[in-house]
């Protein structure tokens, strides 16, 4: 299926509302968007990239030609019809989501909670391609923060690619919004889609 | 006339500082103009700064400037509000007190209850008062979409003015309030934002820079500009080129409004964003792990922004100590001025 918008002659946003007005409905493996200014051809670009299609464009004159066609499946990632079909990773890994909502490991002795915690972050890596995100919550944010010994240790996994996403309201709570060291800050919808598009959640 | 909530910003095409006429294009308009010479122009176009100075005897100064622009909230009180807090900014920005206001208004008197002005201006009134400023006079135009700022008068001493000219080596780079207000602005207009971030951004827009100002006063401050429509490293780049100096900015460290960053990320941003990333892009260095999401942020034009101030390093942290214990919650230490390489940013 392949959809054409023409969004000539709007100012934004008005363009990028159109489209994910149409990815909400029709939900489209591949797109074609037509639009006349640049801001409006940058935004939409970031639109369907943050959909993960994938985007190509043609500029013709003032015009430009912006193509997406469709990556894992094409269908944006909070769509619930999407999820079933496109969990599986082109190489057919799965996605494991950790959610880390503490900074201790299991209950007893704390001190001994946090080393357990700073071993098992380590760890993670034994996952391999499968460890698809970590996400951090309540207390889990202070892991992310300055001064914590987890933080080289996320900074590397970051590295390998694996998305570290941090609750902005949590870093909000305890003051650390500012001292936020790795991942990006993040909301309740990233993460419930993330549980959503997720094979399994692992919660610490 | 219906009940209706009125939503201004349906009205019009650019929001707020968004809509400011780019960078580039207002050097090719003002470029090589023949401008009159009086040696008491302390500050005038030639070296443009966030307000031009002029001396009236050796311990005295005006300080003049003008703002006004299409409404980015839809609240009409809210709106007049906004408005007047960022056209009072420029003086608080040179360190001086703003003492007289004109109102600046182009209405669409056929489209629009004229009520709506009237509480426009109510809302500017209110933050005048609380500047300590006066209503001396303004000037309406009738006009297809609906602007409103401020002309606004105040005094300063002549050998106490903060330019944006003035960094030192080794200065620390602080801002008092978050980034985002560009973006979240437009998602606004596209009708996404909770009645409590609307209300949230709102209330910062609106708060005057004033306190700021009279904070930094005891502190050895060598600098100072206000964010508005170049954005965070828009103003920054001016302060680092005028000043010969360079500067290293931790992206972290900048305080912003998280939802922001979502729809940076969703392609909600204003051209104002991408004129300035045009324009000013070329000064900065971006370390492979800031987001482009964070640097569309960086480049996001504010509206009625906070308060950029270079200060000694040794009296950093006290500064912001004193900018919080004032209520100014969001300043923070971004970075610090470099002697070199000069006139580039590196954002890391």
């Amino acid at each position: 299926m392949t959809n054409e918008l023409d969004c000539r002659g709007l100012a934004c946003p008005a363009p990028v509302l159109q489209i994910k007005d149409l990815l909400e409905k029709a939900a489209p493996h591949a797109l074609t968007v037509l639009v006349d200014n640049e801001a409006a051809w940058q935004n939409v670009s970031r639109l369907l990239e943050y959909h993960n299609f994938q985007v190509s464009t043609e500029r013709q004159g003032s015009e430009f030609r912006v193509v997406a066609t469709g990556k894992e499946g094409g269908n944006a990632p909070e769509r619930r019809s999407a999820a079933p079909a496109v969990k599986k990773g082109e190489s057919g890994e799965k996605k494991i989501l950790v959610m880390v909502g503490t900074d201790r490991m299991g209950h007893g002795d704390d001190g001994l909670g946090g080393k357990l915690l700073m071993s098992f972050l380590k760890t993670l890596k034994e996952m391999g391609p499968d460890l698809w995100r970590l996400v951090f919550i309540n207390s889990g944010v202070t892991l992310t923060a300055e001064g914590s010994e987890a933080v080289p240790i996320l900074q590397e996994l970051a590295g390998e690619g694996v998305q570290i996403l941090v609750c902005g309201a949590c870093l909000t709570h305890f003051n650390l919004l500012h001292k936020k060291k790795v991942g990006e800050t993040t909301n309740m919808l990233d993460i419930v889609t993330g549980m959503q598009r997720a094979d399994s959640v692992v919660t610490i | 006339m219906t009940n209706e909530t009125i939503r201004l910003t349906q009205t019009v095409k650019g929001s707020g500082c968004a809509a400011k006429l780019a960078p580039g294009d207002l050097d090719r308009a003002l470029c090589g103009l023949d401008l009159p010479v009086d040696p008491n122009l302390i500050i005038g176009l030639d070296r443009a700064d966030d307000a031009g100075v002029y001396r009236i005897s050796d311990d005295l100064a005006l300080v003049q400037t003008i703002d006004f622009f299409p409404p980015m909230v839809d609240d009409p009180y809210s709106f007049g509000q906004i408005a007047a807090a960022n056209a009072l900014s420029d003086i608080y920005a040179m360190g001086g007190i703003p003492k007289t206001a004109m109102n600046v208004v182009a209405f669409p008197a056929k489209t629009l209850d004229i009520r709506v002005l009237r509480t426009i201006i109510e809302g500017g009134l209110s933050k005048m008062r609380e500047a300590g400023v006066v209503l001396v006079g303004g000037h309406t135009v009738e006009d297809s979409e609906l602007k409103y700022g401020l002309s606004v008068t105040g005094f300063i001493h002549p050998s106490r003015i903060l330019t944006k000219r003035n960094l030192q080596t080794g200065d620390c780079l602080i801002l008092t309030k978050a980034v985002g207000t560009g973006i979240i602005s437009t998602a606004i207009k596209a009708g996404l934002v909770s009645p409590a971030l609307t209300d949230k951004v709102t209330r910062a827009m609106a708060t005057l820079n004033r306190e700021a100002a009279l904070t930094m006063q005891a502190f050895p401050v060598h600098a100072c500009t206000d964010i508005t429509g170049f954005g965070f490293l828009g103003h920054l780049a001016e302060m680092v080129v005028d000043s010969g100096h360079g500067a290293h900015i931790r992206a972290a460290n900048v305080p912003f409004y998280p939802e922001a960053l979502e729809w940076a990320a969703m392609g909600l941003i204003p051209a104002g964003a991408y004129n300035n990333r045009t324009f000013r892009g070329g000064f900065v260095d971006f370390g492979s792990g800031v987001a482009q999401r964070v640097q569309d942020l960086l480049f996001d034009p504010q509206t009625s922004g906070g308060l950029l101030i270079a200060v000694a390093a040794k009296a950093a942290e006290q500064l912001v100590d004193a900018l919080k214990a004032r209520g100014i919650e969001s300043a923070a230490i971004v970075g610090e001025v470099v002697a070199a390489p000069i006139d580039r940013i590196i954002v890391e």
